[in-house]
């Protein structure tokens, strides 16, 4: 029996799209419990495990949603410049130049009251991982150098950048030889929502920046101007869309918004500058925008199944002894193969002499 | 005559209501160079993609020595002894010379000492020079063909497709080529030449097949053409297809005017003044600097050489407040439909949006997109110029080239240009289609100045006003479409010769 690959003429239907993601995702479980029952645990009490920890109590939901909103924010910056085909993998880097923009802020003014001091603290994140974003974008246009390479070297040096920083100027001298900056007056922390809940008020941020950027993309001209020019350059030149204005501001929003959860990172949830808070969201931020095709609802369900994903295996390690690395293979596993079904979306497979 | 190696019988091939090969018979003889003559979208990449195992004819037959092919990928072609040099190399740069030539043998071991000898060997015996350790990425452009040669040697092909080899090939570099291609027809092998540049296939050609819309028009040893003249007369052919009414409308002001502009790697340049109200069409083999005009003129690429303005205004002036003055507005009908004046994945609605954008914005700096007001008018255009489906919902792709065409006619049409760029507008497109198009264009040439770039004579004919010569990247000649003694001389100036008398 011989197949043939052929382009679907209409759109795949929504149940049928649906179908292909829920087999990609039942593959990679399929996979992965493979993995674990070779490792010596048990796939179903495994699967059961890792889902009760990150979705299975107020506590594992309130975590998962604390962990999704930093992720969120990076995701949303990347599937930005993803949709003008501009390859930012740089996130994790605006993020921690972020937190960095937003520290300084913080540790200058301790007796500012919040209101003064938060939107400065947002607004010095933004533009710190807005630059961070953009010098990429300019070296690719004056000297030719590939986005990809250069936002991923810049991750390090932003990394290195913040161990310079908690290590040095900014130390806190009270920190008993820990690498950490002084912990922030109260009024530079985001609060919690209420006082019975931990999740904060960054998840309202969320909310906000993924409405502002969804009517970005559907009332602007510059909003139209990237979805053109994303799915063909040469047509965006050839109808004066100006393309190299275009990679700049992408990869200044991509990086804005980065830096704008490293805000929130590190003022709701670690309250002073320290490099543990670097933990691959940047990383985790580019799968997720691949598994939400770039759609900011897509990218808010994503994010929340992602950050569950990472708190469910804090428990499957501390339960039966899996490695954390297996978290990081669920990840990886899932991305491949929904990319991989991505094929069923646009063609279909027919035996040959059949259409 | 010998036998022939590879014959082609009754081949069609159709996209859609396009016939890109309309039964095509042809005999590639060992021991001769067949060129295959015709303008862009004749059919020559269709027919050869066919021979190279890339598509499969709806009907017809591809036989070797008697016996039927049946080539439905590029290795059984190889295996049968078909091989193409295609005009963009497909090597891998970080690789040497032998390593691309073994690539896609499915041999587990590789004695590489072997197979640089053995390549060397084959370089040698075909009159090449390029060292089988260089690296690709080290090696110049004659020397990578080189290289896609050896790989077909090296597979033992007996039928050499080259499409348009010289096209990237210093002149000395050119000469090289010619002589490994008469090595090759002495051990018997078979050429196809594929080429625009008319000189060169009078001089390498041994027999010369013309392609026109599809069909063979012409098949014709080359011992009994006389002149490249000729040769630029048979390829164009006169024969009107389909008469339109062309109205006299008043000439009015300039719109676009050339001094010295430099198209290609000669200098000397293009000048011509376009005015509202006029058709001047473009004629010329393909190559001859037609592309770089275009390209210039609507603001893709900086004039080498010499001034251009549109509109009165400084070509860079105006390019730069181009996006701002609705008034002067330049509309490009773009020979890549699918490539350059479409986004084939977005729908009919965005594809609209692409060039009318700035008219349905408002706001600070134009900042807002009114969609509705698009739709509204949009849909409205695809009813008036009966595109189908009308459903501003469809993504371009799956439009027939005849209704993109005439989306991108409306959608540029809206914008009241006073100045219109079309190149080979009716390229690809049915008689009907062609047709509709043609009239769109007579009509608006009452409100714009239309530079129409063209390789079909009879297209220029029927449409313009004043028609202009190309050749060698020069304007040959430019005058009335009604000055019959410089028209008869249009195949001549295709060719480069000059007529002194020809106004300019």
């Amino acid at each position: 029996m011989q197949l043939q690959i052929l382009k679907r003429t209409r759109r795949i239907s929504f149940s049928g799209a649906v179908a292909v993601f829920v087999s990609a995702i039942l593959l990679s479980l399929l996979f992965s419990g493979i993995l674990l029952s070779l490792g010596g645990t048990p796939a179903v009490a495994g699967f059961s495990t890792l889902f009760k920890g990150g979705f299975g109590s107020r506590w594992a939901l309130e975590d998962s949603v604390l962990k999704a909103i930093p992720i969120f924010l990076c995701s949303l910056g990347v599937a930005v410049a993803f949709r003008l085909k501009v390859w930012n993998i740089g996130a994790e880097g605006q993020y921690a130049l972020g937190a960095i923009g937003a520290t300084g802020v913080a540790l200058a003014f301790p007796d500012w009251p919040s209101w003064a001091v938060l939107p400065l603290m947002a607004l010095s994140a933004a533009c710190a991982g807005g630059i961070w974003g953009l010098i990429p974008a300019l070296l690719r246009q004056k000297m030719h150098t590939n986005e990809i390479i250069v936002t991923l070297m810049f991750n390090y040096i932003a990394v290195y950048l913040l161990q310079y920083l908690v290590l040095g100027v900014w130390r806190d001298p009270n920190s008993h030889g820990f690498a950490v900056s002084a912990a922030f007056s109260d009024a530079a922390i985001i609060g919690p929502l209420s006082d019975a809940a931990s999740v904060h008020w960054g998840l309202v941020h969320c909310i906000v920046l993924g409405i502002l950027l969804l009517l970005f993309f559907r009332y602007t001209r510059i909003g139209y101007e990237i979805k053109a020019a994303g799915e063909n350059m040469n047509a965006a030149r050839y109808a004066g869309i100006r393309v190299d204005f275009l990679v700049c501001l992408v990869m200044a929003i991509s990086g804005g918004l980065a830096g704008w959860a490293g805000f929130v990172e590190v003022s709701a949830t670690v309250n002073q500058l320290q490099p543990s808070m670097l933990v691959g969201y940047g990383y985790t931020a580019i799968v997720v925008a691949w598994l939400a095709r770039l759609n900011p609802a897509g990218i808010a369900v994503t994010s929340f199944l992602l950050a569950g994903l990472r708190v469910g295996v804090e428990s499957l390690q501390l339960d039966l002894q899996v490695p954390a690395d297996f978290g990081d293979i669920l990840e990886g596993s899932i991305l491949l193969m929904v990319l991989a079904a991505g094929l069923f979306l646009e063609y279909r497979i027919v035996r040959k002499g059949r259409t | 005559m010998s036998e022939a190696l590879i014959r082609l019988e009754g081949i069609s091939k159709s996209f859609g209501r396009v016939r890109a090969n309309s039964n095509v018979s042809l005999e590639i003889v060992g021991g001769r160079v067949l060129a295959l003559l015709g303008e862009n979208g004749a059919g020559k990449s269709t027919l050869m993609s066919i021979l190279a195992g890339q598509l499969r004819p709806d009907s017809g037959t591809v036989s070797a020595r008697g016996r039927v092919l049946q080539l439905t990928s590029p290795e059984e072609a190889i295996a049968a002894g078909i091989g193409m040099v295609y005009q963009h190399f497909k090597l891998v740069e970080a690789m040497t010379v032998a390593e691309n030539v073994f690539l896609g043998h499915r041999q587990m071991l590789i004695n590489r000492r072997r197979i640089e000898a053995e390549v060397k060997a084959l370089a040698s015996q075909f009159g090449m020079s390029v060292k089988p350790s260089a690296v690709i990425r080290d090696l110049s452009m004659g020397e990578r063909q080189q290289v896609e040669i050896l790989k077909l040697l090296y597979r033992r092909s007996e039928v050499l497709i080259f499409d348009e080899p010289t096209a990237v090939l210093t002149p000395a570099e050119a000469e090289n080529l010619f002589a490994t291609m008469r090595l090759m027809l002495a051990q018997g092998k078979g050429i196809v030449f594929i080429s625009h540049k008319l000189e060169e296939v009078m001089s390498v050609a041994d027999d010369i097949a013309i392609l026109r819309r599809g069909e063979i028009v012409d098949t014709v040893p080359v011992i009994e053409v006389s002149s490249t003249a000729e040769l630029a007369e048979r390829m164009v052919g006169r024969k009107v297809l389909l008469e339109v009414e062309k109205k006299p409308v008043e000439i009015r002001q300039q719109v676009l005017s050339l001094h010295g502009l430099g198209c290609g790697e000669r200098g000397d340049g293009v000048s011509f003044e376009l005015r509202q109200g006029e058709i001047l069409g473009i004629v010329g083999v393909a190559g001859n600097g037609q592309k770089e005009l275009v390209e210039t003129v609507c603001g893709l690429c900086k004039p080498h050489s010499g001034t251009v303005r549109i509109f009165g205004r400084e070509w860079g002036e105006f390019f730069r407040t181009a996006a701002d003055d609705p008034d002067n507005t330049l509309a490009w009908i773009a020979e890549d439909r699918q490539g350059l004046a479409t986004c084939p994945s977005l729908d009919l609605l965005d594809n609209f949006l692409l060039t009318t954008r700035r008219s349905f914005s408002g706001g600070p700096g134009k900042l807002f997109l009114f969609r509705e007001e698009a739709r509204k008018r949009a849909e409205y255009l695809l009813k008036t110029f009966d595109v189908r489906p009308p459903d501003l919902s469809a993504a371009a792709w799956q439009l027939s080239g005849g209704n993109l065409q005439k989306m991108v006619l409306a959608r540029e049409f809206y914008r009241k240009p006073r100045l219109i760029v079309a190149e080979q507008p009716t390229q690809g497109l049915d008689i009907s289609a062609m047709e509709e198009v043609w009239k769109l264009l007579l009509k608006a040439r009452e409100a714009a100045g239309i530079l129409l770039v063209t390789g079909d004579l009879a297209e220029a004919l029927t449409l313009s006003d004043r028609i202009g010569v190309m050749f060698d990247g020069r304007l040959l000649a430019c005058f009335p479409v009604e000055d019959t003694v410089s028209l008869a001389a249009v195949p001549q100036m295709m060719a480069g010769i000059c007529k002194k008398s020809a106004t300019v």
